[in-house]
């Protein structure tokens, strides 16, 4: 990766957004339950879908 | 004769009134004549599309239709693979991207008697909502020159606006269907996610990617939806669920359908250009009987940034040797888009995973219980000049692409069917969009309620002055 004056400014406002990110996915996440995976995403959608 | 629709030009090469020569032909004119200025093509296949129309036109002749869309040409984003026909995905990579198997979506639509023009113009890598491409040229805007085409299938609102082709297919990871339909003034659909097969595409994130059609009504929409929707065992993700025939249920009366209108998020700093395009449609599905009413939905924030954790570290997975081994190739913006990803920890994307699980159940459930659809507005402001939007530095163009797709990245993590269609015109004469949002897999109401209002208003009729 760069590492001349301007790439390490961008490198820094990378790990910035990084860290927002990962703080507002850390602070959302708090309460979820031991159950909820990933995949329950699409359970989800299933689930919504109208009945035929 | 490429001012018609995708369905008229079938019907009329059904009844033998026009060759799919002639169609073919007129098309290629069209693409000789404007791409220099539009930008809208990266490879052409004249002679094989030439051919094929010949071939298809025979079959007719001897009383063999191949399908729907005998005869009509069609135009694809350039990161669907399609035998004999190179894909860039809008990088200059001399090597180009391959990929063993054909595109799903492009095989059931060859399938149906459908012509391929060639591969459509796209932002790099499928990154950028702005149609702006450093190696094969800027997509123009056909209403408005120097103004932004949107972004990523760029190519793909530029070429059905301007009758370069009669229909496309686009991708969508956080809104490259439904802005470039925005700003070029004509349908997309993001369908659900699972909905449409996605094998054959170039992946961004293999959790918001979506492939969808392009064109100039929603008939038409409806009629690609039906051919590239179903099961498809290249893509695990896809859906067992029928899609059915929407298009046979267009007509059907929207009288009592429930649309909300969110009041918050969705029309938070839009400009009152755009506001008033959806309050005024609104107002007249309300007059066909729609019951209209405004709702508090559960604050598309939090999906935002769920959607940027999955996107930034499956798309720097996903394209890491091109940024590790030739971050040369890259524009700027792109390459700092993709490095985000490297930073993000396994346990932030896996609880952002499971976050997107709970957030679609709490929408789904909150939202759709007191309503069929949301009626929201498809990009806050209207097509902003190219210049201004892409001027530097990197992390400002950042912040402006973010902005430009705040309205249409929440639906790529909740997955559900956003249907993009015109809704006037500024007084500048740049297009105004509104989106129509579904349940689950029920892309049928929402075709219903925008074939409701594109027929009740006349902004189809209006074609750019190119």
């Amino acid at each position: 990766m760069d590492s001349s004056p301007p790439g390490r400014a961008v490198q820094r406002e990378v790990q910035a957004d990084v860290a927002a990110l990962a703080g507002a996915i850390e602070r959302m996440a708090g309460d979820l339950a031991l159950g909820e995976e990933p995949s329950n995403f699409a359970v989800a959608l299933e689930a919504g879908a109208p009945r035929d | 004769m490429t001012e018609q629709t995708l369905s008229e030009l079938a019907a009329a090469i059904a009844a033998r009134k026009i060759s799919a020569l002639e169609a073919t032909d007129a098309c290629l004119e069209r693409i000789g004549r404007l791409n220099g200025r539009l930008h809208a093509f990266i490879t052409v296949d004249a002679e094989g599309a030439r051919a094929r129309a010949r071939a298809l036109d025979a079959d007719l002749a001897a009383g063999r239709r191949r399908g729907p869309l005998h005869g009509v040409p069609l135009a694809y984003k350039d990161l669907c693979h399609v035998p004999g026909l190179p894909t860039s995905c809008g990088t200059r990579t001399p090597e180009y991207f391959s990929s063993e198997i054909e595109c799903t979506a492009v095989a059931r639509l060859t399938a149906a008697g459908a012509i391929t023009l060639g591969k459509l113009n796209m932002t790099e890598l499928a990154l950028g909502p702005f149609g702006d491409n450093p190696h094969h040229g800027d997509v123009d805007n056909p209403w408005k020159a120097g103004h932004v085409s949107g972004g990523s299938s760029s190519g793909s609102g530029a070429a059905v606006a301007a009758a370069l082709a009669f229909g496309a297919l686009g991708s969508d990871t956080g809104g490259s269907i439904r802005l470039p339909a925005a700003c070029c003034g004509i349908v997309g659909l993001k369908p659900t996610y699972g909905r449409v097969s996605r094998a054959g595409a170039m992946p961004l994130s293999w959790s918001l990617d979506h492939l969808g059609p392009m064109t100039r009504s929603v008939r038409d929409t409806a009629l690609m939806l039906e051919i590239i929707a179903g099961h498809d065992p290249h893509d695990s993700t896809s859906s067992p669920h029928a899609v059915g025939t929407p298009s046979a249920a267009l007509d059907a009366p929207i009288r009592g359908l429930r649309l909300g209108l969110p009041e918050n998020y969705y029309f938070d700093g839009v400009t009152p250009e755009v506001r008033a395009a959806v309050e005024a449609a609104a107002t007249t599905l309300a007059s066909l009987g729609a019951r209209v009413e405004t709702l508090r939905i559960p604050d598309p924030a939090g999906l935002i940034d769920v959607a940027g954790i999955l996107a930034r570290s499956e798309s720097s997975t996903i394209h890491a040797r091109i940024v590790r081994d030739r971050p040369h190739e890259l524009g700027a913006a792109v390459r700092a888009r993709l490095e985000i990803g490297f930073h993000v920890s396994a346990h932030d994307y896996l609880q952002a995973g499971r976050l997107r699980a709970r957030l679609t159940r709490a929408f789904v459930d909150e939202v759709f219980g007191q309503v069929d659809a949301l009626l929201t507005p498809t990009i806050p402001e209207p097509a902003p000049a190219l210049a201004a939007a892409t001027a530097p530095p990197v992390d400002e163009i950042v912040r402006r692409m973010n902005r430009f797709s705040r309205l249409t990245r929440p639906f790529n993590a909740l997955g559900l069917p956003a249907l993009a269609l015109p809704a006037g015109f500024t007084a500048d004469g740049r297009p105004l969009s509104l989106s129509i949002i579904g349940r689950p897999f029920d892309e049928a109401t929402v075709l219903r309620l925008g074939h409701a209002w594109e027929q009740a208003s006349d902004w189809r009729a209006r074609r750019p002055p190119v």
